[in-house]
């Protein structure tokens, strides 16, 4: 606020002394006397106004980059649970473009308010040192911008509000129809779809030229009320100097000089208030994009607690104790449930989708609040530090996901220390060595992007390496087989079996087919065990 | 069928040349009026005062100069109104034809590669990002150069040596901007490119969060991103203070001419060749050419992000002409295949030389392992892989006819639009009635899940087709391309979700469907069907 004071004080020196200089021109003299502190006045404008572009520019920068570091912190506390919040696509335009579209509010709009109090003042009142009657015009005029502002603003406002997911609309319109393309060709629609492209776009300018006309007419009304205003000053000032004002004639009610200063004044009384009307897109663009972040910031993440070490050197028994798991609003995500899985005992959960199979995986992982107990051998799991209890875990989802690098750094990222031979002896467990190693790179050649150039069964296989290098005494797995057709399902489900024995395994499952070798597979809601081994080996 | 020419900058104005023109001459109009009004009621204040000074303001014709004005801030407000409104008309205009002409471009290139999301994401806001080169590049350019004409014209009209005083340095203001371009255009590329970088810094992370938090590595594998992030706020901060240096520079220079005019015209004042009336015009003129040179210090970064979006838009369109002169094929078919290997260019393995041979009426039912390359072999035969090998059909080679309207693939995620379920029915043929519909999904066992629907076939299929489930979608699809009636059909797993009943009944149909054409399916299930050839591929 200091550089915007001095800059202010600038402003007005500039305006004042330019003033008094063209005022005395026939004396050069005055001229001469005056030009340093004109310079100084007119460089020195730009200087400060360069000063509060960068204190601007670098305070929006730390809000933006604090922002984005919050709201990944929240995405990764919600872990598993990131999904409500959006498909990876979307969390990462949240988390990118619509932060960064808070630039224009934080750097431009948000100081302009407090200019656009402080300036008028601040003029208004070296206007009144000349003449109190310009300073009352300006004055009386001031608010009837504001006021005409808030009526045109408002109906500006939510027509703006219904251009937005208009635009969005159109904008998914033509997303939905590129994106299709290929099937659009092969169905030879394309020129039908083109159609649509432009009748989309046609509505489009349609609507928002409406909304344009009238976000327009409020910059014209201050326009408009800045012009009127400058008008009867200059009247008022020029019939002065002419001395035929009618309430007093023949006098000079304000000087030349006080009067050409408060005409170059009149305008930049006015120019914070318009700056502030065309910036006002820079608002709405915010508000819409704090309206995207808010269901993510607002998201009360759960902090786990514990505190206690966990003391367990081989696979542990789980015991459930009436557990229940409540989402938002109340809503229910599982009913109160209590199992018993004894220690290297493996089970599978069934149940219809929505019945909170994978909600109690993320109890377990402990990225969910939940209420009852989970007992892990003889602690309760809340008790335990989180970093701890994670450790002993092994995590699989139904699709696995790698970076773009080789397959050795891939694994690694499981377990940084991992030698060669530890890699190779992975791979070989879980079957891709034959292939790998027939690779010219080996170990070494590169994954594409999120895994491209292996099929969906290779990946999940590679993913199972990875839990294998962790060497972890529990196993959640979260319908490892969804996306694989039956018989790649078959070959997984059966590696699974031979490689997790000896630990506490939860598998979530809809098909059976392959997993003879559970102890246990447990239905959901009501947890009743409607299979053992027995039964299962019976079946096959 | 026309190769359509890429995009390029200039040819951007030229599509809507009557409403560019009419927004470019009244945005001249507005700003002439803003330097005028201001020279002119500088003047006015001062002849009044030099009026007053002599005689009463008697013969001081006050009326028309205040008429002037006022015509000239009505011209303003009115101008700067109409202004937006025309350039925002011409420019929405300009976002219609380059959606639909890059539309018509991708759906011409016949690229195998399917756009990711996040790609077709930034498509649209590439798009989007064109409209700035009018906008902030061109416009502001011109009016520069014909306001900054028109007041040294004016200079010169008043007196030589204001104008000789000045020239150079308001020259030189004018040349600030453009010393800009090369620095302002590398960042704009480097932004581009950093920009790209932090968004796969961001997926990477987010797409194996929960692995990451429990292997306690997602504080480093969130490292990258921020670096990322930073840097491209470093570039976004160094780009704003390009436009800030700019500015700075020109306002400087502008001061300076500001003084030099001073300094100039005193000497004139003092031998008489000028008024004090004329020379704060004069001043004031110069004063008015703040507001118009200043945007030019954008223009170059504008121009930057357009030449970026641009480069990036021309780079999707590789475009291969349609195959309109073939001859189409006619039944009865003969499709023989011997030895054909294709592969993805990333893929570690793909079919290897298959052979198999296929008539009219007949089945071929292709099995195999997930990553056998059951989906490559089928992409080559629809023609969307190159593939070594003999594909002939009807004894001519597969190149050799033009498949557009005979040939239908249907592949694992086929493409559902966000619109209802008739219209994705008649994406395939326009003229279908209710019945042909209700029919066609009875063929896909979908009709009683249409039934069960409360709005039937007016169900709207929701963004990505999200309201079905993948099966559906899937079958959906074949619904629709069993409606274009092609004689040849590649399916790639129509019966994911149907358990083995419905997949007989649906396997049925389909053959009755295509009694005189051929019939290729793709699937892990097995089912007993008639006139079928079976073929098996090995594993990887």
């Amino acid at each position: 606020m200091f550089i915007l004071q001095a800059y202010l004080l600038s402003l007005l020196f500039a305006d004042w002394l330019s003033t008094i200089a063209t005022d005395s021109t026939t004396d050069r003299q005055l001229l001469v006397s005056l030009l340093p502190l004109l310079a100084l006045c007119l460089l020195g404008r730009p200087v400060l106004q360069y000063g509060r572009e960068q204190l601007s520019v670098s305070a929006s920068q730390q809000v933006r980059l604090k922002l984005r570091q919050q709201v990944l912190q929240h995405i990764a506390d919600a872990g598993p649970g990131k999904n409500q919040y959006g498909s990876d696509g979307s969390i990462s335009t949240k988390l990118l473009e619509q932060v960064d579209a808070l630039d224009g509010f934080i750097s431009r709009y948000y100081v302009q308010r407090y200019l656009v109090l402080v300036i008028p003042l601040l003029l208004a009142i070296a206007t009144a040192f000349y003449s109190l009657l310009a300073a009352a015009i300006l004055l009386l005029t001031a608010p009837l911008v504001p006021m005409f502002m808030i009526l045109l603003g408002n109906a500006a406002a939510s027509a703006s509000q219904q251009q937005f997911t208009e635009q969005a609309r159109m904008g998914g319109r033509f997303l939905d129809l590129v994106r299709g393309l290929p099937t659009l060709r092969q169905l030879n629609a394309v020129e039908r779809a083109a159609n649509s492209v432009a009748n989309a776009a046609e509505r489009y300018r349609d609507s928002s030229m409406k909304v344009l006309k009238m976000a327009f007419l409020s910059g014209a009304v201050l326009e408009f009320f800045s012009a009127l205003a400058i008008a009867l000053l200059a009247l008022y000032l020029g019939l002065g100097l002419l001395g035929i004002l009618p309430w007093a004639k023949g006098d000079i009610v304000v000087p030349y000089q006080g009067a050409l200063f408060i005409l170059l004044l009149a305008p930049e009384f006015y120019a914070p208030l318009r700056q502030l009307g065309s910036d006002y897109h820079a608002k709405a663009e915010a508000e819409a994009a704090i309206a995207g972040l808010q269901p993510i910031l607002q998201h009360q993440a759960w902090q786990h607690t514990g505190s206690q070490s966990l003391a367990i050197n081989a696979a542990p028994e789980i015991r459930i104790n009436q557990l229940q798991i409540s989402g938002e609003f109340g809503r229910q995500r599982l009913a109160p449930i209590s199992l018993h899985i004894g220690a290297g005992e493996r089970i599978a959960l069934q149940g219809p989708s929505g019945c909170g199979k994978s909600s109690l995986l993320h109890a377990l992982l402990g990225f969910t609040h939940y209420s009852g107990d989970i007992f892990i051998g003889q602690q309760s799991l809340s008790d335990i530090t989180l970093q701890q209890w994670q450790q002993q875990l092994g995590y699989m989802a139904q699709q696995s996901s790698f970076i773009a690098a080789s397959i050795a750094d891939n694994l690694r990222l499981a377990a940084p220390a991992a030698t060669a031979e530890q890699l190779s002896r992975v791979l070989q467990q879980v079957e891709l060595w034959p292939l790998i190693s027939r690779l010219p790179n080996g170990i070494n050649t590169m994954l594409g992007e999120r895994g491209l150039g292996l099929s969906g069964g290779q990946l999940q296989r590679l993913a199972l390496a990875q839990l294998l290098l962790r060497d972890a005494n529990i196993w959640l797995l979260d319908e490892p087989s969804a996306h694989l057709d039956g018989a790649t399902a078959y070959r997984l489900h059966q590696l699974i079996g031979q490689l997790s024995v000896g630990k506490t395994v939860l598998l979530v499952s809809h098909q059976l087919h392959g997993l003879d070798w559970l102890d246990q597979v447990i239905r959901l809601p009501d947890g009743v065990s409607s299979l053992t081994r027995e039964d299962m080996h019976e079946r096959a | 069928m026309n190769a359509p020419e890429p995009i390029r900058l200039r040819s951007l104005l030229a599509s809507r040349r009557g409403a560019w023109s009419l927004s470019l001459l009244l945005g001249f109009i507005t700003l002439l009026a803003v330097v005028s009004l201001l020279a002119l009621s500088g003047w006015f204040i001062s002849a009044a005062a030099l009026a007053g000074l002599v005689s009463v303001g008697i013969g001081f014709d006050y009326f028309r100069p205040a008429a002037i004005i006022r015509l000239c801030a009505i011209t303003r407000t009115a101008g700067r109104y109409a202004e937006r409104l025309s350039s925002h008309y011409a420019a929405l205009g300009l976002l219609k034809d380059l959606r639909v002409t890059r539309f018509n471009v991708m759906a011409q290139s016949k690229s195998p590669t399917r756009h990711s999301a996040d790609s077709l994401q930034r498509l649209v806001s590439d798009i989007d990002l064109l409209d700035q080169f009018p906008l902030k590049v061109v416009a502001p350019w011109l009016w520069a150069l014909l306001l900054t004409t028109l007041v040294m014209m004016f200079w010169a009209w008043l007196a030589q040596p204001l104008l000789l005083a000045t020239l150079p340095l308001l020259l030189a203001a004018l040349v600030v901007p453009p010393t800009t371009l090369h620095q302002a255009l590398a960042l704009a590329k480097q932004q581009a490119d950093t920009a790209a970088l932090r968004r796969q810094a961001a997926l990477e992370p987010l797409s194996m969060l929960t692995n990451l938090r429990l292997w306690q590595r997602w504080q480093s594998a969130v490292q990258p991103f921020h670096r990322a992030d930073q840097q491209l706020l470093a570039l976004q901060q160094r780009q704003q203070q390009l436009i800030s240096r700019s500015v700075l520079a020109q306002h400087c220079l502008l001061a300076l001419a500001l003084l030099a005019l001073l300094w100039q015209g005193s000497s004139l004042l003092a031998s008489g060749q000028l008024s004090v009336a004329l020379l704060l015009a004069a001043l004031l003129a110069l004063w008015a050419l703040y507001e118009v040179l200043t945007p030019l210090c954008h223009s170059f970064v504008a121009l930057g992000l357009s030449m970026a979006a641009r480069d990036r838009l021309n780079q999707l369109g590789d475009i291969t002409v349609a195959d309109n002169d073939k001859p189409q094929p006619t039944g009865p078919y003969r499709l023989t295949v011997e030895q054909l290997s294709a592969r993805h260019p990333a893929a570690l393995s793909g079919p290897d030389n298959i052979s198999f041979a296929l008539q009219s009426g007949q089945t071929l039912v292709i099995n195999g392992t997930s990553g056998a390359g059951k989906s490559s072999l089928l992409q080559a035969l629809a023609g969307d892989l190159p593939y070594q090998g003999q594909v002939t059909l009807n004894n001519k080679p597969l190149q050799h006819w033009q498949l557009s309207h005979c040939l239908g693939y249907l592949p694992q995620q086929p493409d559902i639009f966000d619109l209802t379920l008739a219209q994705n029915l008649r994406l395939g043929a326009p003229e279908a009635s209710e019945q042909e519909l209700w029919q066609v999904l009875e063929d896909v066992a979908l009709k009683t899940w249409a039934l069960s629907q409360p709005q039937q076939l007016d169900t709207l299929m929701g963004e990505f087709g999200t309201a079905v489930s993948g099966g559906q979608g899937r079958r959906i699809a074949l619904a629709r391309l069993l409606l274009t009636k092609r004689p040849i059909l590649l399916l790639d797993e129509p019966f994911a979700g149907l358990d083995s009943i419905t997949t007989q009944r649906v396997a049925k149909a389909l053959q009755q469907r295509q009694q005189s054409g051929l019939l290729i399916i793709v699937s892990h299930q097995q089912f007993p069907l008639e006139h079928t050839i079976e073929l098996r591929l090995p594993a990887e």
